[in-house]
């Protein structure tokens, strides 16, 4: 992986090594090797451009892949369900890691798209493709209730914190609302939402397709739709904190009254971010609640609140390509412990975020990303590739 | 015709007026200069211009347009611009990529790249473009931040002690700066304390005092002026 | 007619308490210190458990009380001096921090000592006025909230303590200047709010279920009274408190707890697009 700028000591050996002219055009300059929009997959805001990541990127993608044809289908089905969550904790990254609002509530949308998606799948069924449907509208919904919450947050121009607590206040009461809809009265249509037990029954996302619809249960047509739209978030999401959008939303973080004094409403930007961040959560609970056909109130409580946190933290915030890969590592981590019980996974998820916090505050696979590139063979590897890179270019 | 006029303004936090009948105005194209003690009212007057507060009473125009109801980000592009006293920067960005951000309102592309480049020349610091911007020097991150705040082609900027903190030498390139910034057709309202620093750039100056318009003038009238000496001029240093 | 009016007194007073109680160590805090303890709700579950096991041991129930808040207490000392007192630049991280407390703290009694803990009944009486019946243990907890606020503001206004905090609220550098040891006044104003977290875990203790997650019950009102009141305990939380009580009474006796809590909400929500400061910063209008 290249070094990002944000890297002071090798951004320094740099210029010292480079002539003056190259520094007009240091490493936060696009090398745009390729046309328009695509250009803004690498820059400033991602870690890792150039062919070695790529590379690294396509060898990794080739592998999940082909991963399905050497595992049993329980695991390819466990794999699917590490994805589901992946969406939650990307749009995290960008409201927090990237834009600097802190939300402890992301659970909120991932619970009222997900109960949405129960309700819309059970009352229109599964024929003619009306699952994806019940799954647009369910992400519709958390769009909104975001853009309404995200309003009175930010033009009410409220602090990191209390954005926080609004939000983690917001899922709490929908845990207690919805645990409380056990009884019989508690029906949308043909769907009872069932209280603490949760709602089930609803049917998995259905393809409709020629000889029979294909009703996608845990198993590898699921897991190569939650492969493709995963790459496919994580691809465009590289492509906006690149963007001119993505700039003003390092700049809001990292300094919000100078983004201002340049002329930009940082309010809608936040508003913005929050609502692409909250959708994803809502795309995440779309998605387990149909890889399960499942989805119960305590998803949205404290703990479960707590878990994208740690995932996003962990891995490392400020970036697009930790903050993935962590929360893949964490999630199988997690399982992995469940094993000797469900609390003492958590404990250690608790103590996974203490020492974060204290020890490598920008997460751990930037740290470790530092800690490699600053070898010096790596640095000489680096810094030649990098040469060659700028002599290709126009 | 006056770039910047207020009228009556008034500020009071809590029970305590901090800006009162403030009715100034400067003219286009000129570089006037607010001096006055600590507590004067400075940097309240620069955020009521700027919209980070708004006046309990009062009007602001900027070039003839009533903007006292304007939130912060519109003035800026209705252009006014500022620069801050602590270097607002993003200081774990780039210099190159500070500069983007300020540009991309209006470039995109090579033009873009063009300008980041011209305005990298003005304020001398294409030997650090790729440097993360917290780690220049504090002189350097005072000139960042101006060309970050000419970078949205501003017709009025507003410098908050501009020269604070910079050496001898980097005040006087400082001054250059604004003089040849003021000759390209910006008009400059500063906060300063260095009374050489005002000798060297401003046309006229304004003394606030108490939250009042003090005084107002040539550098030489204010100089001549005994009460602005008793009040301002005659402390020791107050800068 | 008489009878009703005290019943939504009572209703209001209870709620009241129950903000007054369950926000006052957060709040705090939050206004001392600019952190949100998000393990709050377990600082209170401590003050709980401890009292419970003591008054089982055979204490009478105010001291067991105090020692709830005591051991809570301490606890938040310790928090503050191994991992708080390291992140007072980084406010944000330092409430992720919380967080994962929350967690460990949480997840480990639950292992340690399983679902729930049997409790004590309420103790006192309860009377009837017409054809509703009160308990007394809550119009004690009333009294106790009322007291609670008048202690605050002697301890803030009148003590060494309250002072020397103040000034290195306001000025830290110049506090230290001055020769107060700052890092001591911080721990001690956190350990202050989780002993008052403590506290109300203790009071409400003999009047509901024990478990690990017991905390999660306080928290969305705490923090909705927190983020309406803003920074300033007196001028802040408590007329947040009696506000929000007066909403939450009515919500719950049109259409019974749930509402009320979703009712406190949704102001909360209003109130931040009008008083983006709270009220606190309402009196203390623009005073920046």
């Amino acid at each position: 992986m290249n070094r990002g700028p944000r890297r002071a000591p090798s951004a320094q050996e740099r210029s010292a090594r480079q002539s003056p002219g190259d520094n007009l055009r240091p490493q936060a300059v696009r090398l745009a090797p390729l046309p328009g929009i695509l250009g803004r997959l690498n820059g400033p805001q991602t870690m890792g451009r150039g062919r070695a990541f790529w590379s690294g990127f396509a060898l990794l993608l080739a592998l999940a892949i082909v991963y399905p044809l050497f595992v049993d289908g329980w695991t390819v089905g466990n794999t699917a369900y590490f994805f589901t969550w992946t969406f939650m904790a990307m749009g995290l990254c960008l409201i927090w890691g990237y834009g600097g609002a802190l939300s402890f509530g992301q659970t909120a949308f991932f619970g009222l798209s997900g109960y949405s998606y129960g309700v819309l799948a059970i009352n229109l069924g599964s024929a003619y493709g009306l699952t994806f449907a019940a799954l647009a509208i369910a992400v519709l919904a958390s769009l909104l209730l975001a853009a309404v919450l995200g309003y009175f947050l930010f033009y009410g121009r409220i602090s990191g914190v209390f954005l926080g607590i609004v939000t983690l206040s917001v899922t709490l009461v929908f845990e207690t609302f919805m645990a409380q809809t056990a009884g019989p009265e508690w029906a949308i249509g043909a769907a009872r939402l069932n209280g603490f037990n949760g709602m089930t029954g609803m049917p998995p996302l259905t393809l409709p397709w020629p000889g029979g619809d294909l009703a996608l249960f845990p198993g590898i047509p699921l897991y190569y739709l939650l492969l493709a739209t995963m790459v496919l978030c994580y691809l465009a999401l590289r492509v906006l904190v690149n963007s001119r959008f993505g700039n003003v939303l390092v700049a809001i973080r990292e300094n919000p009254q100078r983004a201002e004094m340049l002329g930009y409403d940082v309010r809608r930007y936040q508003l913005g971010t929050f609502v692409i961040g909250s959708g994803l959560a809502g795309l995440s609970g779309v998605f387990y609640t149909a890889w399960g056909q499942y989805i119960t109130p305590s998803s949205m409580g404290l703990t479960a609140a707590a878990l994208p946190i740690v995932w996003v933290a962990v891995g490392g915030r400020r970036d697009l390509t930790a903050t993935l890969l962590g929360t893949l590592i964490v999630l199988s981590a997690f399982q992995s412990l469940t094993v000797y019980g469900s609390q003492y996974a958590l404990v250690v998820m608790g103590l996974l975020l203490l020492f974060t916090v204290l020890l490598a505050p920008e997460g751990f696979i930037p740290a470790v990303v530092r800690a490699v590139t600053r070898l010096p063979w790596i640095d000489r590897a680096q810094s030649s590739r990098s040469q060659a890179e700028r002599e290709r270019r126009p | 015709m006056s770039i910047l006029e207020t009228i009556e303004l008034q500020k009071n936090f809590g029970g305590v007026q901090v800006a009162r009948d403030l009715s100034f105005e400067m003219e286009r194209g000129e570089v006037h200069c607010l001096i006055g003690p600590n507590g004067a009212g400075k940097s309240t007057f620069f955020r009521l211009v700027l919209g980070e507060h708004q006046p309990t009473a009062g009007r602001i125009f900027f070039d003839g347009e009533d903007i006292t109801e304007l939130a912060s980000f519109a003035r800026i592009r209705k252009g006014i611009s500022v620069k801050f006293q602590v270097p607002g920067i993003f200081k774990d960005l780039s210099v190159w990529q500070n500069l983007e951000i300020a540009l991309q309102h209006h470039l995109e592309g090579q033009g873009l790249t063009a300008e980041i480049a011209r305005v990298l020349e003005f304020v001398d610091l294409n030997a650090a473009a790729g440097e993360l911007a917290g780690n220049l020097s504090h002189g350097q991150q005072q000139w960042l931040e101006i060309g970050m705040a000419v970078s949205v082609k501003p017709r009025l900027l507003l410098l908050d002690e501009p020269t604070a903190g910079m050496s001898p030498d980097e005040t006087r390139k400082t001054g250059e700066m604004v003089k040849t910034l003021n000759a390209e057709g910006v008009s400059v309202l500063a906060v300063e304390h260095d009374m050489e620093f005002v000798r060297q750039i401003a046309d006229r100056v304004t003394v606030l005092h108490m939250g009042q318009l003090f005084a107002q003038g040539s550098i030489a009238e204010i100089e001549a002026d005994e009460r602005v000496a008793e009040i301002y001029l005659g402390k020791p240093d107050d800068a | 007619m008489l009878q009703e009016i005290f019943a939504f007194l009572y209703q209001f007073g209870d709620a009241f308490a129950f903000l007054v109680l369950s926000a006052a160590g957060l709040a705090i805090i939050f206004g001392m210190m600019g952190i949100i303890n998000l393990a709050h709700g377990e600082f209170i579950m401590c003050g709980a458990y401890v009292t419970v096991t003591t008054a089982r041991l055979g204490l009478p129930l105010p001291l067991a009380i105090l020692c709830g808040a005591l051991a809570a207490g301490l606890a938040g000392i310790l928090v503050e001096r191994l991992i708080i007192h390291r992140l007072y630049h980084r406010p944000l991280d330092s409430i992720v921090a919380t967080w994962g407390i929350s967690l460990i703290v949480t997840q480990t009694v639950l292992i340690l000592l399983g679902s729930t803990m049997p409790g004590i009944g309420t103790p006192l009486g309860s009377f009837s006025i017409g054809a509703f019946s009160y308990s007394e243990y809550r119009l004690v907890l009333m009294a106790v909230a009322v007291l609670l606020l008048i202690a605050l503001y002697l301890l803030f206004n009148t003590t060494r303590f309250g002072l020397l905090s103040r000034a290195t609220i306001q000025k830290p550098q110049m506090a230290q200047a001055l020769g107060v040891k700052t890092s001591r006044v911080y721990s001690l104003t956190f350990g202050l709010g989780a002993a008052l977290a403590g506290l109300a875990g203790g009071l409400y203790a003999p009047t509901m279920t024990l478990v690990p997650t017991m905390g999660v019950t306080f928290i969305v009102e705490s923090f909705v009274t927190v983020v309406v009141g803003g920074a300033d305990v007196f001028l802040g939380t408590a007329p947040a408190a009696a506000v929000l009580a007066l909403i939450k009474a009515v919500m719950t006796g049109w259409q019974g707890q749930l509402f009320g809590q979703i009712g406190l909400l949704v102001t909360v929500i209003v109130v931040i697009r009008i008083l983006p400061r709270g009220i606190s910063g309402w009196f203390l209008k623009e005073r920046t």
